[in-house]
């Protein structure tokens, strides 16, 4: 080292790896699949969407599930999670959203986890303002291959006719990153 | 001493390290102090634990936060290395799982780590907790203390503005927020003491704050009065506490030493001090228009009474002595409400 230069360290962690946990696919045709669909009761457009896929989902021969959460931390936290994990074992697919804020964008990838570790199919769905931090998110947690659906942003305050329109425009695409075949 | 992270050669010119941290973002835009091997070596002897020890892991991008790692953003921060305990200690609180940390990292909320620290090391680290402790006391504790913390949420845990963390403001106190409690101007047990520790013991408490929340009265001579509008302003219709969980998260309410003693002489019971600003923060349901009526309602957050309450409990609203001799004020930090607050005691090295 010369007087005039200094070595300092460096203040980050390493980045983690980009190892990702197994993707699945139905690869088969909807008709008696039990899909499962997980809301937020924070976010009323997506209950709304939720709500209308649901009603196609039974239209095409599937049965659904569906559950709410709502909590980050303590006991309706626990309780949430718990009730996912039910819900992982039960479904043979899912539906996970809605990622349209930061911290519930992150416990959308969360709780999507959960139905890939029980080696099911599921798709993420964030509104495009978060589509980054949800691949962040699925990156950090070991699950950077997950299918992640991005919706138009914002939802929130978009007219019942609009949200209709959204959902049956993306409707196709849910069930093609599902893996459902003819 | 052996170091495991990256070293660079850089300048000796002192403007080299500010131009380095601003090109790799490091930094939040403030200069940094260079962190040289002698730098943290001072503070990994300050520790108790080896370089190598895992401290938590951080998110949103689960950096592993080796005493190591923390030395060095804490150098940056130009904590001294009797302070270096506190840092510690506040990282391994606030990666405690009810903290929630990944939530609080990647929200679109302005919360933040927000540090209380009660104990003998307030004035010997120059943590303020008198005039200006919210900003503006300048203590060399509470600026580099705070500072340190968040640049390892930055460089360790991976939070970028807009990319990992989506705060859609942000907030002044995320340079770093470090305040301490005027134990000896309360009529209370102190903050730490209420939580179970004594009052020899260094305590750093986290609590996610969404901010300061200034209120101010000059019309008051009853504290019960006083104490019923206090509770009326921290129960706002906004408040993060209304949209969520009513059993989850804490208001902090900062009493400067004239108000608290004021009150004091009404309460001598800080359990029923919390209980009466319970009692009386709340909202008629009236007060909102009807789209958020209907969901309080649908929610049960309505009482007999047509009555919002802030919040479930007495524990959650948490009185704390601070601030200069001024009167007239108090500040409320306001809770993300997804988020518990985290004590842990400082541990000193050799």
């Amino acid at each position: 080292m010369s007087s005039s230069t200094i070595w300092v360290r460096r203040p980050t962690a390493p980045p983690a790896g980009d190892v990702s946990a197994p993707t699945f696919r139905l690869d088969r045709p909807l008709a008696g699949l039990t899909i499962g669909l997980r809301t937020d009761r924070a976010w009323r457009s997506w209950q709304l969407i939720s709500t209308i896929w649901d009603q196609y989902l039974r239209r095409d021969g599937a049965q659904t599930i569906a559950v709410e959460t709502g909590a980050q931390i303590g006991q309706p936290a626990s309780s949430d999670r718990k009730q996912i994990e039910e819900f992982a074992g039960q479904v043979d697919a899912a539906i996970v959203g809605l990622g349209t804020c930061g911290s519930c964008t992150t416990f959308t990838i969360k709780d999507a986890v959960t139905v890939e570790a029980h080696e099911k199919p599921v798709v993420a769905v964030v509104c495009e303002e978060f589509t980054v931090h949800a691949h962040n998110v699925a990156r950090h947690v070991g699950h950077s291959d997950m299918n992640v659906l991005v919706l138009p942003y914002p939802l929130e305050a978009r007219p019942a006719e609009e949200l209709q329109q959204i959902a049956q425009e993306y409707y196709p695409t849910v069930l093609e990153l599902l893996g459902v075949t003819q | 001493m052996t170091l495991a992270s990256e070293r660079i050669e850089i300048s000796a010119d002192p403007r080299e390290q500010y131009e380095l941290s601003l090109r790799e973002q490091w930094g939040d835009g403030v200069p940094q102090l260079p962190a040289t091997d002698d730098a943290i070596g001072a503070l990994l002897d300050a520790s108790p634990y080896p370089a190598d020890h895992v401290v938590c892991v951080l998110p949103p991008r689960n950096g592993v936060a080796t005493v190591e790692l923390v030395a060095i953003n804490a150098a940056l921060a130009g904590v001294e290395p009797a302070a270096f305990g506190v840092v510690l200690a506040a990282l391994e609180a606030l990666s405690e799982p009810e903290w929630n940390a990944f939530g609080l990292t990647t929200t679109t909320s302005s919360v933040f780590p927000m540090l209380i620290v009660n104990g003998p090391c307030r004035d010997q680290l120059g943590i303020d907790y008198r005039a200006s402790c919210m900003g503006g006391a300048a203590g060399r504790g509470s600026m580099t203390i705070g500072r340190a913390v968040a640049l390892c949420l930055r460089n360790i845990g991976g939070q970028r503005a807009g990319e990992t963390t989506k705060s859609v403001f942000g907030q002044p106190a995320r340079f770093g927020f470090c305040i301490g409690e005027w134990e000896e101007r309360s009529p209370w047990p102190s903050l730490a003491q209420r939580r179970g520790f004594s009052s020899d013991d260094d305590v750093v408490t986290v609590h996610g704050g969404k901010g300061t929340f200034p209120m101010a009265d000059i019309h008051n001579d009853d504290p019960r009065d006083l104490l019923y509008l206090i509770s009326k302003s921290l129960a706002y219709p906004l408040a993060n506490m209304f949209l969520g969980n009513v059993e989850n998260g804490e208001v902090v309410v900062a009493f400067n030493p004239i108000w608290a003693e004021r009150f004091g002489t009404a309460f001598a019971d800080v359990d029923d001090l919390a209980a009466y600003l319970r009692e009386n923060a709340w909202q008629p349901i009236d007060l909102w228009p009807a789209a958020n009526a209907k969901l309080l309602r649908d929610r049960g957050r309505v009482d007999s009474r047509g009555r919002v309450h802030l919040v479930e409990r007495p524990d959650q609203i948490v009185p704390i002595v601070c601030g200069g001799l001024g009167s007239l004020h108090a500040i409320g930090l306001p809770s993300f409400g997804e988020s518990t607050m985290q004590s842990k005691p400082v541990v000193y090295g050799p």
